[in-house]
């Protein structure tokens, strides 16, 4: 199907109704593959997508969307966009965009990863089972190794003559293990996010859950009381996207993050920086432009302690008359949002070692549980079930589990002594956030 | 919703090159959302998810293939192309798909999509209006209005063609309190398979006054103190501690790889004796039911655990092959995006005799956890963790002071042991409960409970 010309019919054909209207066509091709105990135990394929049109009627911008792709359903999507707007108030400052002057010309698709054969990727899952149950007679199961690859294409076409395509791809691999010594049961993870599939290294992935696992057995609670905490980078990163929600101007203007009125003010300590690079190579949320069309832009939102920036898509930077930074964000199956591209905080200049000798009789932390629920982004409290090590002699002295980490976000930016040189990314979802590892002064645990 | 003689030459084309076992799954689904913010009507959303979901089974392998096209032309091609994974076979089946009969249990009267815009748009309006002047410390509210009529066909080479359509209704209240720069949230969202008629046994206001009200309780309370201790959970939303810290490590996903902390304890005693757990996917207009599941077997209620004793696992077809068991009716997905596996429908801890004030005044110094948030829990080791969204100090029996910011962690298996009283007033709350095939609608429930000890996390010492 020439999706263009599709496009450009649903256009004319809403534009017989509406005084503006813009399509959003996503198409999705994904390949995921599991093992287990030496056979193919999961295999499956797709192509699928989704179409969006919004539109404005009588001032009023709405939405519909569908997932079957043809003009049977232009007619539908059309009214359904006329009735869906017909109540909603506010949409005043919400405009379909005509284009920036210029795109940066990045390639997000790697060619080379599209060429791998199915068959090396099974026998790498099958290498990786393999060798994880080698290391150690304490393995008792692979709970999962998996394999996931995904290409998307993206099209915005719209009534001012937009008309803007591009197209990413990427993978993951993933594999945990159990262990078992007597009643005591462990899991530990390896994962690697890539679009470069010989980058991958087997061998390293299994030591790395294994030992993961391994290094947890015999893990107890602490005493309850206040500890120096190192997070370990992803970790750090899972905390920040949690709490990401917080930069979206969005959140700000309705009055859903504290970052209220603080631009220019000091809200962390002076060595932390958090930008969001779309440009970033090789970061999952690397893109020449976001779904409104509008160019991506390099932003820093926190320079050495000053909130200086926050995220804005063309609705919330109408309300204060500034540009949007191009973080629209949006599925086909909903409204303009607004997201981060890839967001992370900047190394710092302290070696992991050091970390861990000015953290002397603190916890090391490196799971984090809990984090769509034990946390609160309006208010920046968190309360959350942890694992990891307590520090002794800049050592890791022995497993920690069955505790909770509390404290709040907002104090907690005030409260960082030192910050790695180890930046690492997590899982992609809403946004790729990454960070290096972080020592905080205290946080409250609770255990014994 | 596809015509039978290409379901027929679609699972021939998915056992062309050898394989036992193949299933189509026909989605179409309409869904409508609308959300309030500050007083403004922020978004009114509808639309189609629509697609085709296509399995192979070769003994315990499973090949799964989903499109968008269900064209036959498109659907034989993706069939062969998931074929392709298998090694070269062939098998010769004969298909008599028979039309399967079931119970429904989901009876709608009004279909929401007949509703006009405009009653929908009022429906919110009361529910805002009534969380935000509950009290002048509410500072912002969100309220969002659900539907949903997903349609599905399930076919596949043992004869069944089972079709249904599933209705549901949901209304959610998130208010904030605001005092002295400090922000707390309270949220409440009741939901059921119903149609629009949900409307007449649910009253909005109570919804939104509830939210308010736990906003309010939060923001003028102090941080919870931290440590172990005694932690009575109250009824309703409270049963996403047996969910979680139990739950999922009775899906049949986890005990079929042994790599739960359940697996090969049938007829053992894993809780206290007090403790009687039902998984019910029968009840009558619930969140969680289903006449079918999503591989078409009828839903059914499950005794899980009886006075403490292991009774069954929730299984679906897949795992209970490398089980050797039969399916519970509990295959679900989420959408035609997702293979189906061993999923919750409504799960909950049965009726005891004990009263929550009985609860609180045998209690000398303890946690109330009146409304809990979500959770999760690692299914191997069974450690879970939730949040406490209203909880209260418990002095000398008597409650003594509101807190917030609680977390409860613990180990599914420990604490089954440690329910001390299981109280006379059950009731099911709704939520989504996310997971390897998707986030599916679910129901937990309990009567209020006693846990002797459990570790609250906090931010005091105690």
């Amino acid at each position: 199907m020439d999706y263009r010309r599709f496009l450009n019919r649903l256009i004319d054909r809403a534009q017989g109704r509406m005084e503006n209207s813009e399509a959003f066509l996503v198409k999705n091709k994904e390949l995921q593959i599991g093992v287990y105990k030496g056979e193919i135990t999961k295999y499956s394929i797709a192509e699928s997508g989704g179409l969006s049109l919004r539109g404005s009627y009588e001032g009023k911008m709405g939405y519909s969307y569908t997932e079957k792709i043809d003009d049977s359903s232009i007619d539908t999507l059309v009214h359904d966009a006329i009735e869906n707007g017909r109540y909603v108030e506010g949409s005043e400052d919400e405009v379909i965009f005509s284009g920036s002057e210029s795109y940066e010309d990045i390639d997000h698709y790697n060619e080379a990863l599209n060429r791998v054969e199915n068959s090396e990727k099974i026998d790498f899952l099958l290498k990786l089972e393999k060798e994880a149950y080698s290391l150690d007679d304490k393995v008792f199961a692979v709970s999962a190794c998996d394999y996931h690859e995904f290409e998307g294409e993206r099209y915005i076409l719209n009534s001012l003559g937009l008309d803007l395509k591009d197209k990413f791809n990427g993978a993951f691999t993933y594999i945990s293990v159990v262990v078992k010594d007597g009643d005591d049961t462990k899991t530990g993870l390896s994962y690697r996010v890539f679009k470069d599939f010989y980058t991958l290294d087997y061998r390293k992935m299994a030591k790395e859950a294994v030992d993961n696992a391994i290094s947890m057995l015999g893990a107890k609670e602490v005493k309850s009381g206040n500890y120096p905490i190192v997070f370990e980078n992803t970790s750090f990163a899972n905390l920040l996207a949690a709490f990401s929600p917080i930069f979206s101007s969005d959140n700000v203007q309705k009055g859903l993050s504290l970052l209220k009125g603080k631009i220019g003010e000091e809200i962390a300590v002076p060595i932390l920086n958090i930008v969001d690079d779309p440009f970033l190579k090789d970061g999952f949320a690397s893109r020449n432009f976001d779904d409104e069309g509008t160019a991506s832009t390099f932003n820093k939102l926190i320079d050495n302690g000053k909130l200086v920036g926050l995220l804005y898509n063309w609705k919330t930077a109408n309300k204060e008359g500034v540009k949007s930074t191009g973080n629209a964000s949006r599925s086909y199956k909903g409204s303009m949002g607004i997201s981060p591209s890839n967001l992370y905080v900047v190394n710092g200049d302290t070696e992991i070692e050091d970390l861990l000798y000015l953290a002397n009789g603190g916890l090391y932390i490196n799971n984090l549980e809990g984090l769509h629920s034990g946390l609160n982004p309006v208010s920046g409290d968190f309360s959350l079930s942890a694992s990891g090590f307590l520090i002794k002699d800049g050592q890791l002295h022995r497993p920690v589990n069955q505790i909770t980490i509390a404290g709040n976000l907002y104090e907690l930016f005030k409260d960082i002594l030192a910050i790695g040189n180890d930046l690492k990314f997590t899982i992609p979802s809403n946004g790729y956030i990454g960070s290096p590892s972080i020592l905080i002064k205290s946080l409250a645990v609770a255990g014994e | 919703m596809l015509d039978k003689r290409v379901i027929e030459d679609v699972l021939y084309a998915a056992l062309s090159r050898g394989g036992d076992f193949a299933e189509v799954f026909v989605e179409d689904k309409y869904n409508g959302s609308m959300k309030m913010v500050g007083g403004i009507l922020e978004s009114s959303i509808s639309g189609r998810d629509y697609g085709v979901g296509i399995r192979i089974f070769d003994k315990y392998n499973s090949i799964y293939a989903y499109t968008n096209d269900s064209s036959r032309e498109n659907l034989i091609k993706v069939a062969k192309e998931a074929a392709q994974a298998l090694k070269e076979g062939q098998r010769d089946i004969s298909l008599n798909l028979m039309k399967a009969s079931f119970s429904d249990y989901n009876p709608i009267k009004i279909l929401p999509s007949s509703i006009a815009k405009k009653e929908k748009l009022d429906l919110i309006k009361m529910g805002y209006e009534a969380a935000k002047g509950y009290d002048e410390v509410i500072s912002q509210v969100t309220v969002s209005y659900m539907e949903e009529e997903q349609k599905v066909l399930i076919a596949n080479t043992e004869g069944v063609l089972a079709e249904d359509t599933r209705v549901r209704t949901r209304y959610a209240v998130q208010s904030v309190a605001a005092k002295d720069g400090e922000m707390q949230v309270g949220h409440y969202a009741p939901g059921a398979s119903m149609g629009y008629e949900f409307y007449d046994k649910v009253d909005v206001r109570e919804v939104a006054r509830e939210a308010s009200r736990i906003a309010k309780v939060a923001v003028h309370a102090d941080y919870c103190p931290s440590g172990n201790m005694p932690v009575i959970i109250d009824n309703e939303f409270g049963g996403v501690l047996f969910h979680e810290a139990c739950g999922h490590a009775l899906e049949a996903e986890f005990v079929s790889k042994e790599t739960s902390a359940f697996a090969n304890k049938l007829g053992q005693l894993v809780a206290s004796p007090l403790v009687t757990a039902i998984d019910d996917g029968t009840i009558k207009n619930a969140w969680g039911t289903t006449n079918i599941d999503d591989e078409g077997t009828p839903t059914q209620r499950n005794v899980l655990i009886e006075n403490g004793v292991l009774k069954s696992y929730l299984i679906d077809k897949l795992n209970g092959r490398r089980m050797g068991m039969a399916s519970t009716g509990s295959g679900r997905r989420q959408s035609y995006k997702f293979a189906p596996t061993s999923r919750m429908n409504n799960t909950f801890i049965a009726a005891g005799d004990s009263t929550l004030e009985e609860m609180i005044a045998n209690t000398e110094y303890g946690l109330y956890a009146k409304k809990l948030g979500g959770g999760s829990v690692n299914p191997a080791t069974g450690d879970f963790n939730f949040a406490v969204l209203e909880g209260y100090i418990i002095q000398n029996g008597k409650i003594l002071k509101p807190v917030r910011g609680a977390t409860l962690i613990g180990n599914g298996v420990k604490v089954l042991e440690l329910i001390d009283m299981v109280g006379n007033n059950l009731e099911l709350g709704q939520g989504m409960c996310g997971a390897s095939s998707g986030s599916v609608p679910a129901s937990v429930g309990q009567p209020s409970i006693r846990v002797k000890s459990l570790t609250v996390g906090g931010r005091k010492e105690k």
